[in-house]
């Protein structure tokens, strides 16, 4: 059963409340060990004692603000069990990158990539300014830096929100290789997305992207069409992983 | 009507671009990204296009004018260059550079097979030299006379008025 209310904490947030119904012989038996349990343990009726995988799920709820419990039956089994769950609300444009839109003010971008929130780096003045243009053109929201620095720090002071790097990998002082083994070593392994360009037409450019952690590459020069395709596989992709 | 004919002559200028060799399909792109949002586009990256690779060009000059050529350093100027270049869709301008680069490459003893390091005497490398001097001479003069020519472009565009630009035949 899944209810959602707002409870009593300020408008961003939301709780969803699952309850769960545990039956004789369900997976969910080593929440909590029974006095069917073959290995014997003995327990108070009243008392239900926690399985390892249990109290590891309840911490992780907790850290997400969130509370687990089990409801116990007469007898003092476990017979269901509630998990509550906090979200902060985002404003929508975060919402708009995993579920399909309706078409928007801009006959050419596409739903998916509106609201997207893309840190553009390239240390040329005029590639920089086609390439956002290119960008919004597709409904992006793109703060564009000149170097692989100011990427990095513009990494640091965003919001936690959806976010897409688009980097040129030949920039002077940190190239984008450099730049990508930053991002992958002080955040995870899928956020945020990184797409590279380069002019490079060597074969194992993608490879080696692929390895530094990257998600994409772009093959200069840049294409409105070439820049949408390789977005909507790269998105495809880590929709996927979730 | 004078704004007809003024469109007509905007049309024919750009075409003549395209026929003969000044620009290829990147302009295309630059064009397509002009918008209600942003109706100048187009003059406002060439705009900044020219002034920005100004700066390249000087330095280049100097790195050019030494006794001893740094290749490399050459090849990195011009790999910034053609860059630009290719975005605004320069296209004779981005074949001397890609020239250009062959040259450096030649230099550095990469590249053209038959100017080994073994085999870059020093005659080789005066050569080379001077291709890569004579190579910048033409690309400055692609670049100067494509400067004219999309500000000639751009005053006609600007007369003809707020135009449909959507409407270009692709």
């Amino acid at each position: 059963m899944l209810g959602m209310w707002k409870s009593n904490a300020p408008d961003e947030f939301v709780c969803i409340k699952f309850d769960m119904e545990i039956s004789e012989g369900s997976s969910l038996s080593d929440v909590a060990s029974s006095t069917t349990n073959s290995s014997g343990r003995r327990q108070n009726s009243a008392e239900v004692k926690e399985g390892q995988s249990f109290s590891m799920c309840k911490r992780l709820v907790q850290m997400m603000q969130g509370n687990i419990w089990i409801s116990l039956s007469p007898l003092g089994f476990a017979q269901g069990m509630t998990l509550v769950l906090r979200f902060q609300i985002h404003p929508s444009y975060g919402r708009a990158v995993f579920s399909p839109g309706t078409s928007s003010e801009q006959p050419n971008s596409n739903p998916q990539f509106r609201g997207l929130h893309v840190i553009l780096a390239d240390d040329d003045h005029v590639n920089r300014m086609v390439t956002k243009k290119l960008l919004e053109k597709l409904g992006c929201e793109v703060t564009a830096v000149s170097s692989g620095s100011e990427c990095l720090s513009a990494l640091s002071s965003a919001e936690n929100s959806f976010i897409l790097v688009v980097l040129d990998l030949q920039m002077p002082e940190m190239d984008g290789f450099e730049v990508a083994t930053r991002i992958r070593k002080f955040r995870s392994r899928n956020w945020p997305l990184i797409v590279a360009v380069t002019a490079s037409a060597e074969d194992n450019v993608w490879e080696r992207c692929l390895r530094m952690g990257m998600n994409g590459v772009i093959r200069k020069p840049v294409l409105l069409q070439g820049m949408a395709d390789e977005l909507q596989r790269v998105l495809q992709r880590a929709r996927e992983q979730f | 009507m004078e704004r007809t004919r003024l469109r007509r002559q905007v049309a024919l200028t750009r075409q003549s671009l395209f026929d003969q060799g000044f620009l290829d399909e990147q302009f295309i792109q630059l064009e397509d990204l002009q918008d209600d949002a942003n109706p100048n586009f187009v003059e406002e990256v060439v705009t900044l296009y020219y002034r920005d690779s100004a700066r390249l060009i000087t330095n280049i000059e100097k790195a050019l004018e030494k006794n001893s050529l740094d290749f490399n350093k050459l090849d990195g100027f011009m790999h910034q260059f053609k860059g630009s270049s290719s975005s605004i869709g320069a296209k004779k301008v981005k074949a001397e550079c890609t020239l250009f680069r062959e040259y450096c490459r030649a230099g550095n003893g990469e590249g053209l097979p038959h100017l080994s390091v073994q085999g870059l005497n020093g005659f080789a490398w005066i050569h080379t030299s001077c291709r890569c001097t004579r190579t910048f001479q033409q690309i400055k003069k692609e670049y100067a006379t494509l400067k004219r020519k999309l500000e000639a472009y751009f005053q006609v565009v600007r007369q003809a008025g707020p135009a449909e630009t959507a409407c270009w035949p692709k």
